[in-house]
């Protein structure tokens, strides 16, 4: 079977300088994931892994080494470029939700539409879909506020789904959230990546991590493990698969 | 179509930071109020100088001479007493002049049994009639026979006569000005209030030998009234009349005249002169209240960018461009300095109505002022925006996230 690879990196090398003192983060990593997969990249604190993560992302740029998005070289991109592969093909879940205060589930689930070009009534359609694809279609007008944690997550999961993105790249998804709300969140997960989704969850809880297909471990800014997860998509103790629909 | 998106982003962003936003305004705001009552009040002192110069009653062939060295009203020097009826006679003598009225002039009280009222008491020579053209309505103006025999006559001008007979007739009543008695001999035709509340009406008149012998006691003129037989006649006509008045005032050709002209051509310089420097005020004044303001909208913004790092963060991560938060920032400046500037605009003329209708200070509304609020506010907005617009779009995405 030849699937598509929707990332590759080759010898990707992160160097931070700051007063004159050079920091290694990242030591040639390459990895290679194929379209539809289920990543997770676990690790300690201090081995590299936000830093991969906003390599990956599009938010920051490598000081050395080669990354293709979808066959694109990101490497080359301006500004400009950059702000449109995110808008287009990335999808972000953040650990501390980053959602506007004081602004409507419904407005902070619109905001990529408003860096792109889709109609109003377009928009709006995609923004209620997206919110009762996670179940909160009865809180849209609520602010982040007056929304429990888990209710927040999903929010943001709503909002990397709306432009229908390739990838879904979650940032300790789970890390603010109590076991429960954990739980229905890597469930939505779940049944993002069955529904064919690349999705890429970057965490240091090994209990999160078992969801993913494929693991793999960072240690001092370098690949220390990549394997298949053998328990993938078998029923586990506790966890139930809740359909978000 | 994306720049109106970024324009009601910015609308959001400065709905949900009310705090900042209103800082923001309130030192565009002040700005604003201030000029546009300052330029009111510049009008409104314009036009009372205006008005009063014309209520001066000055024709193109007329001026006057005042005794004491100074410029226009502004004497240097109250006491001087040098200005003299023999001045009158030798300058009536020139050929180029045909009218010459010498005037005495005080502020006194005059009294009717119980009422009083203060008013500026004249004493004219019978030529002042035809000189200012002002009719008398009741009675008659007072004539050589009057002059000659030191009469205690008086005309009175509208508003003392209301002040002291109310809607009675005045004439062959007597009123005492000072300590003496006069007759109320005729009334001046009413000229009403100026736009700028300068009252021409507010005046009586007496024969000015009267004045000079029985009331105010003092040989010297307060100033001459001079009419030349044509308007091009008065340059050289005031040359003769500067001749005589230092001969007779035996100057030495070192000395300073101790007389000054007022002219039309004088006053209508020194308005422009004096216009000239208020506008050069204001407009010191309005720049540097609106910097204040620009910088104040600058500071609050750039504070407002570190509060507000996640949110530009967010936006940068799904796909804000650069321009877009330059853009975003720039409009809530431009948006913020316009509403400062609509408040002020609205404050500004609270305040001006609000001195008109006390009567504080001389106060005209004009539009130019709020034009130009508009116009500034939102130069003011754009420069002291780009700025902080630009450090929030080039902070680097992955920082602004974590």
């Amino acid at each position: 079977m030849t699937t598509l690879k929707v990332i590759e990196v080759n010898s990707i090398i992160k160097t931070y300088k700051s007063e004159g003192l050079e920091t290694n983060v990242l030591k040639g990593i390459s990895i290679a994931i194929d379209e539809g997969d289920y990543v997770s990249i676990i690790g300690p604190s201090g081995s590299g892994k936000s830093t991969l993560m906003t390599i990956l992302g599009c938010l920051g740029q490598a000081t050395s080494g080669t990354y293709l998005l979808d066959k694109e070289e990101v490497g080359q991109f301006s500004d400009r470029e950059l702000s449109r592969i995110r808008n287009e093909k990335i999808g972000f879940v953040f650990q501390a939700f980053h959602l506007l205060p004081g602004v409507s589930a419904f407005d902070n689930v619109m905001i990529p539409l408003i860096y792109c070009s889709k109609t109003p009534k377009d928009a709006k359609e995609r923004v209620e879909r997206a919110l009762i694809r996670v179940g909160l279609e009865h809180r849209m007008n609520h602010t982040p506020g007056q929304l429990s944690g888990g209710e927040q997550q999903r929010v943001t999961i709503a909002r990397s789904l709306i432009n229908d993105p390739k990838i879904i790249l979650a940032d300790e998804p789970t890390g603010n959230l109590d076991s429960k709300n954990g739980i229905e969140i890597m469930a939505t997960f779940d049944n993002l990546n069955e529904e064919g989704r690349t999705i890429i969850i970057i965490t240091h809880d090994s209990v999160v991590s078992e969801h993913a297909r494929r693991i793999l471990t960072l240690r001092d800014g370098q690949i220390a493990s990549d394997r298949i997860n053998e328990n993938f998509k078998k029923p586990r103790a506790g966890f139930s698969r809740v359909a978000t629909q | 179509m994306r720049i109106s998106r970024n324009l009601v982003q910015a609308f959001r962003g400065l709905r949900l930071n009310k705090g900042n936003t209103f800082l923001m305004t309130l030192g565009i705001m002040i700005g604003i109020a201030s000029l546009t009552v300052i330029v009111a009040i510049g009008e409104g002192t314009k036009s009372k100088v205006l008005s009063r110069i014309a209520s001066l009653g000055f024709g193109p062939e007329s001026f006057s001479v005042y005794s004491g060295a100074g410029r226009l009203f502004f004497g240097r020097n109250r006491n001087v007493t040098s200005m003299t009826l023999q001045d009158a006679d030798d300058i009536r003598a020139m050929p180029e002049v045909a009218i010459v009225v010498p005037r005495q002039r005080k502020r006194m009280r005059i009294i009717n049994k119980k009422e009083f009222t203060s008013t500026r008491v004249y004493g004219v020579s019978p030529e002042w009639q035809p000189a200012r053209q002002w009719k008398v309505v009741d009675g008659t103006f007072f004539n050589d026979m009057d002059m000659e025999r030191k009469r205690k006559v008086i005309v009175l001008g509208a508003t003392p006569a209301y002040n002291l007979f109310g809607e009675k007739d005045p004439i062959g009543k007597k009123i005492r000005v000072g300590q003496v008695f006069f007759e109320v001999i005729g009334l001046l035709k009413k000229k009403g209030l100026t736009e700028s509340g300068y009252d021409p009406d507010n005046r009586a008149l007496i024969p000015l030998t009267t004045s000079m012998s029985r009331l105010f006691r003092q040989a010297h003129l307060h100033s001459m009234k001079v009419v030349s037989i044509h308007p091009e006649m008065v340059q050289k006509t005031m040359e003769g009349v500067t001749q005589i008045l230092r001969r007779n005032h035996g100057l030495s050709s070192l000395a300073d005249d101790d007389f000054r002209f007022v002219t039309p051509e004088g006053i209508m310089q020194w308005v422009t002169e004096s216009e000239q420097a208020l506008n050069r005020m204001l407009f010191l004044v309005s720049t540097v209240s609106l910097l204040v303001g620009g910088v104040v909208i600058m500071n609050i913004l750039l504070v407002s960018i570190r509060e507000r790092i996640r949110e530009i963060g967010v936006r940068r991560c799904f796909g804000a461009r650069r321009s877009d938060i330059t853009q975003q920032f720039l409009f809530e400046s431009i948006l913020v300095s316009l509403l400062g500037g609509l408040m002020g605009a609205i404050l500004g003329w609270t305040l001006s109505t609000a001195l008109r209708h006390f009567d504080f200070l001389p106060v005209k509304i004009t539009l130019d002022p709020f034009l130009l609020a508009f116009i500034f506010s939102m130069i003011v907005g754009l420069i002291f925006g780009i700025y902080p617009a630009r450090k929030a779009a080039l902070l680097s995405p992955d920082e602004t996230i974590r």
